[in-house]
């Protein structure tokens, strides 16, 4: 009897993990757009772009379109959040698995930002610093309209 | 007979397929044929190192600079190549405090009777605010000095991309990104990065100082040469419509000349290619590699002067399509040219070693090593000795380490 209940309780843990794994949360970043912009701390436009980047991030946070950042210079990950922090970045900072999914190569130039439908196929390459005006005018062009106050 | 027509019909394939054969060989062999000879150096930098660069001194010595970092600690070090062996690793300086970054990263320079090197070192509370520190080597002392500040601006900011040249009475020359008008009035950014240079003798004291350019490109290495007319300096400026082209400038009859375009690709960008030039000269003759990116097509040039830098030829395309840039320019003993960059195809990279003669014109080209596109594979740094070229890289795997290969050619 014991020996049942043990199965059973198995089976529940492994339909929870499924469920998580597979949770609307994951499915849904899944298939959003994705807006991901490479930044260096070290980077002087990177760093003057970001609270444009700060009130895009709040503006599309009811929307398909998700805003992530990059460190350009790929430093272990503790250390990219406590420079994400200092820098005052406010969306998220993707981990190196994260990036590897993407199969994103490395700009050219810094900061560059990438439009990527949600089958993370680019469809926009912004280089150099962005304005609130040249990210709503992409982001219109894609008809993923993004109202602000 | 079917067997005999069908032979027949087949002889002139068979044979036009031989011949391409025998032609694809022979190109082949042709394409491979190479005068250059590659040989790996055992590095004397250990397991975790990085950042390396190799110089030479004028009697063609060869010195490789590498930093390691075990937790907060990083030290500088360097070694010399003697008949064949490196050197025990010695120590330049350490700190907990050290700025180190893949693109902008401690150098070394060597001089007839002294030794200047240098590294960046956190100013203040902000962690992009960095200072140029430096340490020159006492021979009678046999010793380094302590850190000196090389600008003495004393304002909290970026300064960086530093290039040092071996002077005349054992002096330095050295040029850097100064960041002093970012910041200036306490608003941060409200001006623009700018290039500096600076002589300092043997005890680091400033003997003179210049503001080369008042608006540059924020996050590009600068280089420096010591042509037959005196020290050029090039880098990538930064126009008022955000043209970030290569640069010169020159100290010519104790002046330095107006900055000039090596020449106008037009590459209009708001951002920081994290790609300087390169430059390299031996009496008149002058050579500069650099990468540019007009319209996102990325391409590595060089251009060459035979009157000390006053001017330069056209450019010739070295790289296109799949190279990241991270150029490196030296010039052989025989008066050819050597350009180091890299070819992207991500994840992996490959460093290549172009040759060129006096003329620009395509010599061999020689793959050095198949590195990783990441940017903790740093800048592959060349220099030459005699025909020789030496190159050092930072090989990424389960953990960085520093490596040197020696490409020889034949006169």
């Amino acid at each position: 009897m014991k020996a049942i209940h043990n199965v059973i309780f198995l089976c529940v843990v492994v339909f929870l993990s499924l469920a998580v794994a597979q949770s609307p949360h994951t499915q849904e970043a899944e298939k959003k757009w994705k807006i991901v912009n490479f930044w260096s701390e070290w980077c002087a436009p990177c760093r003057q772009e970001i609270p444009v980047l700060n009130a895009l991030n709040e503006a599309i946070a009811f929307t398909d379109v998700i805003l992530v950042g990059i460190n350009f210079d790929e430093d272990p990950r503790q250390k990219t959040l406590a420079i994400a922090e200092t820098m005052g970045i406010n969306f998220p900072t993707l981990s190196a698995e994260a990036i590897s999914e993407l199969q994103l190569g490395a700009p050219d130039v810094l900061p560059t930002t990438y439009i990527l439908s949600p089958d993370n196929a680019v469809v926009a390459k912004m280089i150099g610093e962005q304005t609130e005006e040249s990210l709503l005018a992409q982001l219109t062009a894609l008809n993923l309209l993004v109202e602000t106050d | 007979m079917k067997n005999l027509v069908g032979a027949v019909l087949l002889q002139p394939l068979f044979t036009f397929y031989f011949a391409v054969c025998i032609c694809f060989v022979c190109m082949s062999s042709k394409l491979q044929a190479s005068d250059a000879k590659l040989e790996l150096i055992a590095s004397p930098a250990p397991l975790n190192s990085s950042l390396s660069r190799v110089v030479t001194d004028s009697t063609g010595r060869v010195y490789l600079s590498w930093v390691t970092q075990k937790e907060a600690m990083a030290t500088l070090f360097y070694s010399t190549l003697v008949n064949g062996a490196w050197s025990a690793p010695e120590i330049i300086s350490q700190g907990t405090d050290w700025f180190n970054n893949w693109a902008d990263f401690p150098s070394l320079m060597v001089n007839k009777d002294s030794m200047a090197a240098h590294w960046l070192r956190m100013s203040a509370a902000g962690t992009y605010d960095y200072d140029v520190q430096a340490a020159f080597y006492n021979l009678d002392t046999n010793d380094w000095s302590e850190g000196i500040t090389i600008h003495k601006d004393g304002i909290s900011a970026e300064h960086g991309f530093v290039s040092m040249l071996p002077m005349s009475e054992g002096q330095t020359f050295i040029s850097w990104l100064d960041g002093r008008e970012t910041i200036r009035g306490g608003n941060e950014e409200t001006g623009s990065m700018t290039l500096r240079a600076g002589i300092f003798n043997k005890a680091g004291e400033t003997v003179s100082e210049w503001e080369l350019d008042h608006r540059v490109c924020d996050c590009c290495q600068t280089s420096a040469a010591m042509s037959s007319t005196g020290p050029l300096v090039v880098y990538r400026d930064r126009s008022e419509k955000e043209i970030r082209d290569i640069y010169f400038t020159r100290y010519v009859n104790g002046k330095w000349t107006e900055p000039t375009a090596i020449h106008n690709d037009g590459w209009e960008i708001a951002g920081c290619p994290v790609n300087g030039p390169s430059v390299a000269a031996n009496g008149n003759q002058v050579a500069v590699s650099w990468f540019t990116a007009k319209d996102d097509a990325p391409m590595v040039k060089l251009a060459i002067s035979n009157d000390g830098g006053e001017t330069f030829s056209a450019p010739t395309l070295v790289a296109e399509q799949n190279t990241n840039g991270r150029v490196g320019t030296t010039i052989l003993e025989s008066g050819n040219i050597a350009v180091s960059w890299m070819d992207t195809e991500e994840p992996r990279a490959k460093i290549m070693l172009t040759l060129y003669n006096a003329e620009a014109k395509l010599l061999e080209n020689t793959q050095i090593a198949t590195s990783s596109a990441s940017r903790r594979s740093g800048f592959p740094v060349i220099v030459s000795a005699g025909n020789d070229v030496y190159v050092t890289w930072t090989q990424i795997g389960s953990a960085m380490q520093v490596r040197v290969a020696r490409v020889i050619y034949s006169d």
